[in-house]
């Protein structure tokens, strides 16, 4: 029943309003329960810093309901460029903890996270480029631009320096460029080079990294030069990178290290990833109740009400509340796609898989962090996590989905 | 602008479904490892991370006299603090401890709700215990799971002055007050923090720092040791402030003023400090240590003499003829003015249709502008200062420093009032006042109002003829000077002159005030201050040379009498007590 895109989609994706409102739900059910007389002042309580700031995220997706498509199509090019110019004004303030991430609006007295938004205005921009640019995607040279457009802010975001929103910020150039035709084969050739890179600290890993990239070169059969080029230039790149491996801040490398070893570095970010581990594991198949959490409570879970609300859930919920909330998200990720793959134009079909690949780079991240399966990246996930900007960015985005997934005749 | 169409193929669809499920998929299988298949070994390891976080308040800093003799001290006390959380029958338990420590349980349990911030947070349940009481607790240790005692530095006071308003007092922070912190991170519930006086505004010197320690606690709650991966912080202790006060005349004071009512300010004229200050009916200041008992603050508080109003930083006086010689440099500054010209005093002075007296009913004869000062006569002013407006003598007012805040280093100050055309307009209307109140003005009464702590800066300018600096109660290196009135100098000559009158000349004033010893010059005036609440207020200014030293004085009687009277003799009783103070100091 899907292939019938040619039928009028008219159904207001109401499943969308649901999760979004069940998890902002969970999320300050968790909140409470961390917020449990800790904190003084109303404001520095995070529960009630959270429910706050739902007031104006909320009425960010209403007035994005209110504006016509056409005129987020039209504005889609300034949009990036404002937020190219917002993702550089926190260089114009001072550090916030040895980054540049925050901004202090004047006047209102908080600071916010302009790369949050400017993620969602790259996608828009990204959106209008790929459907003005029609059925040229087979070539490789015009998947390079639009690369390169993106990477413009992501390079500003990773000089802040935001690792993880950088990541999130490339994160849906290459499902976009999918979506509009580009051939499978040179999106894995944009991405062979960082495997290369990644694999080569290990011996086995790069081995069997070498034996996937010649196993795909063979499968879609190029040239024989090209393919040697390929091949060789990839594994020339993974040998050269401990090289480049020298060039990374001290910051980035303790990351990375303590991923790969996590025993070496007790109290830094393995410890995090320790500690999270622990909090989860022991809340077993129900958890230990709201409130309950020892882990949580006596502080031993570190960021616990953004980057490691989910160890939270995990401890005082356990493992069922888990399935709910991953349930929720993967059906929430997926109603996007389908409306993406339903709906008759492509801009919004390619703004619609770009925010579902913001959503899941969110949710994979954050989460696969929290259970220790990649280094710890401050980045939290949606609905749930404690955060202003990026709880305003969610309600964004759920208001681009609302308003792009209709096929209204506007 | 739309017209592109979506050109997604099914095959593109689910591919993109199945990997959102498949990375859903990886996390939920990482899940089920970690929390069903592994809850064993986590649910052990979370066990065995049973640290309790435990802070230990620091001592705050020490407050001393200027030659380091100490005014507030610490004394150490035991608390108790509950972890909710271990608490298997809270009521029993706190049962328990009021019979052990003999306090009453419904207490216990108030404090227990009064701290309560969380159940893994040690929560207050008593306070000022002794070793005694906490031995008795330590037999009873297995039956007091979750329990546990903590040193607590209290404040005390030593000396054998009280000082109440110069020192404050502290208060103990509770929810309300945390939550209505700048900095809520920096207080723990039941900390002690300055709520007045020098413990007010030094707070962030006296406060220390909290320490930390974390404990492992094994299964019955028992402390095993500190845990190797936090190390301890111990506790930083405040820095001391080193007050001016001299312990030996803030005790004089204090006995001077024993049983009356009003202020008493020692100062040095030339450096700005205050040696002394008294402002009775005052309070022991360790009445506000420990557990306040309701009772008690409610008789502070309800007490009609209002012990708990610093009379010399907020109390609101007419300052009577103690401002005689701003008016006179007023008229000074005026050409045609001839200070010699002498005036005729009969005891009163028409003025339009009003009579304005002399304190003097019989008058005071022929007088001239020194034989005013030192008579302290009203009608020579009168007579004279038709030659200015109001706000003349509001500018030399403000010159004097009234009118203002003198930033002294304890808060709370009144800024007084000085009339202006401007004040008089909005207070009583365009017409509803008329140069009577100028009058009434260069003598000091009608609307003016001013703070003993104003009146300490107004003697320190006159006896360091301009050159001085603010008023304070902390030692400081760096001092900020005060406005200099620049005065022509021999503008400085005639008030000094003048003022050594009022004390020397038999008709002075303010002769009572002089202590008659060998070496000690006084120079001062003397005020009655009318007031409409009843007796005039008795003032006596002035300082004191003796030996290389200046003292300056201020003395305020509420409702006493006159100032010549009642005011003077005890300045007299101040500079003597300075002057044996000094003569025990040089044997």
């Amino acid at each position: 029943m899907i292939g019938y895109r040619s039928v009028e989609y008219k159904e207001f994706p109401l499943s969308i309003i649901v999760i979004a409102t069940i998890l902002s739900f969970i999320g300050l059910v968790v909140l409470n329960s961390i917020s449990q007389g800790e904190y003084a002042g109303f404001i520095n309580s995070p529960f009630n810093k959270q429910f706050v700031f739902l007031i104006p995220a909320v009425c960010i997706s209403l007035i994005i309901l209110l504006i016509p498509r056409y005129t987020i199509h039209k504005y889609s090019y300034p949009l990036y460029v404002i937020g190219i110019v917002m993702v550089l004004l926190p260089f114009s303030g001072s550090a916030h903890a040895g980054t540049y991430r925050w901004f202090n609006v004047p006047g209102i007295g908080f600071a916010v996270q302009p790369s949050e938004f400017s993620k969602v205005f790259t996608v828009l921009f990204l959106a209008r480029y790929l459907s003005d640019h029609t059925l040229q995607m087979k070539q490789f040279t015009s998947i390079i631009i639009p690369i390169a457009l993106v990477m413009v802010p992501t390079m500003i975001v990773m000089n802040q320096p935001d690792l993880g929103t950088a990541i999130v910020m490339m994160t849906p150039v290459l499902p976009m460029l999918y979506w509009s035709g580009a051939k499978p084969f040179y999106l894995f050739l944009i991405i062979a080079p960082v495997f290369s890179m990644l694999t080569a600290f290990q011996t086995l890993s790069f081995t069997i990294w070498a034996i996937i990239l010649g196993g795909v070169i063979l499968f879609s059969r190029p040239t024989l030069l090209m393919s040697i080029l390929l091949f060789f230039g990839n594994i020339f790149l993974g040998l050269l990178s401990p090289y480049a491996w020298n060039s990374l801040t001290t910051y980035q490398q303790n990351r990375i290290t303590t991923f790969l070893n996590p025993e070496k570095d007790p109290l830094g970010a393995a410890y995090q990833i320790i500690q999270s581990k622990t909090a989860i594991g022991s809340g077993g198949l129900f958890g230990k109740g709201w409130g309950e959490g020892t882990q949580t409570h006596l502080k031993f879970l570190p960021v616990q009400e953004s980057d490691f609300i989910l160890s939270v859930i995990g401890e005082e919920m356990g493992f069922s509340m888990i399935v709910i909330v991953l349930t929720l998200v993967a059906y929430f990720i997926i109603q996007i796609i389908k409306r993406s793959f339903l709906s008759k134009d492509r801009f919004s079909s390619l703004a619609l898989i770009g925010i579902a690949s913001i959503l899941l780079a969110h949710v994979f991240v954050n989460t696969a962090m929290t259970v220790g399966l990649i280094p710890v990246k401050g980045l939290p996930f949606p609905f749930i996590s404690a955060g202003g900007s990026f709880l305003m960015t969610s309600y964004l985005m759920v208001g681009l989905v609302l308003k792009l997934s209709v096929n209204y005749t506007d | 602008m739309l017209k592109a169409d979506n050109i997604v193929s099914i095959r593109q669809y689910y591919l993109a479904v199945f990997i959102t499920i498949l990375l859903i998929t990886v996390l939920a299988v990482r899940f089920f490892q970690l929390q069903v298949l592994d809850y064993d070994q986590y649910s052990k390891k979370a066990n065995s991370n049973r640290i309790r976080k435990v802070t230990t308040s620091a001592p705050r800093g020490l407050i001393l006299d200027r030659n380091g003799q100490i005014l507030v001290d610490n004394l150490p006390t035991y608390i108790l603090n509950a972890v909710p959380g271990e608490l298997t029958n809270k009521a029993q338990t706190l049962r328990l401890i009021s019979k052990l420590v003999n306090y009453d349980s419904l207490a216990l349990s108030k404090s227990y709700g009064r701290y309560y911030r969380g159940r893994f947070i040690p929560t207050r349940i008593a306070k000022d215990l002794t070793f005694d009481q906490i031995s008795r607790l330590e037999e009873n240790r297995l039956n007091l799971e979750g329990v546990y005692y903590q040193i607590f530095p209290e404040r005390y006071f030593p000396s054998v002055v009280n000082a109440s308003h110069i020192l404050g007092y502290v208060r103990e922070v509770d929810k309300g007050i945390r939550q209505s912190l700048d900095n809520p991170t920096h207080y723990e519930l039941g900390d002690i923090i300055g709520w007045s006086g020098l413990e007010k505004k030094y707070e962030n010197y006296l406060k220390g720092k909290h320490g930390i320690q974390f404990y492992q606690v094994d299964a019955y709650g028992r402390e095993a040791g500190y845990v190797s991966d936090f190390p301890p912080r111990d506790p930083e202790p405040g820095r001391n402030i080193i007050t001016t006060i001299d312990i030996d005349i803030q005790y004089s004071l204090e006995n001077i003023m024993e049983g009356k009512k009003g202020v008493i300010l020692i100062g040095s004229p030339e450096t700005g400090e205050i040696l002394g200050a008294v402002s009775k009916p005052d309070f022991r200041p360790d009445l506000f240590t420990g557990r306040i008992l309701a009772d008690d603050w409610n008789d502070l508080l309800l007490d009609p003499s209002k012990p708990l109003v610093n009379r010399f930083n907020q109390g609101l006086y007419p300052p009577g003829s103690i401002v005689k010689m701003i008016t006179g440099a007023v008229l000074l500054d005026h050409q045609d003015f001839d200070p010699h010209l002498t005036q005729d005093c009969a005891g009163a002075y028409q003025f339009g249709d009003r009579v304005f007296g002399c304190w003097l009913d019989q008058g005071h004869g022929k007088v001239d502008l020194t034989s005013a000062i030192i008579q302290s006569c009203d009608v020579y002013f009168y007579k004279t200062i038709h030659y200015y407006d109001l706000d003349k003598l509001s500018k030399y007012f403000r010159k004097f420093g009234f009118g203002a805040l003198t930033d002294v280093d304890i808060e709370g100050e009144s800024k007084g009032i000085v009339p202006t055309t401007d004040y008089m307009n909005k207070r009583y209307g365009r017409f509803g006042w008329s140069t009577g109140a100028l009058l009434n003005f260069s003598i000091g009464q009608g609307e003016i109002l001013v703070t003993p702590m104003q009146v300490l800066n107004y003697t320190n300018i006159l006896a360091s003829r301009g050159i001085n600096y603010k008023p304070h109660f902390v030692i400081s290196e760096i001092l900020s000077k005060n406005k200099d009135p620049l005065l022509p100098s021999e503008d400085w000559d005639r008030i000094t002159f003048d003022m050594k009158q009022v004390v020397m000349h038999p008709k002075g004033t303010g002769k009572s005030a002089n202590p008659l010893v060998n070496g000690a010059h006084v120079y001062g005036k003397t005020g009655t201050a009318e007031n409409p609440h009843g007796e005039d207020h008795a003032w006596f200014i002035g300082w004191m040379d003796y030996l290389e030293n200046k003292y300056s004085i201020v003395v305020l009687l509420e409702n006493a009498g006159s100032g010549g009277a009642i005011a003077a003799p005890i300045a007299r009783q101040v500079f003597n007590d300075i002057i044996n103070l000094n003569s025990l100091v040089a044997k």
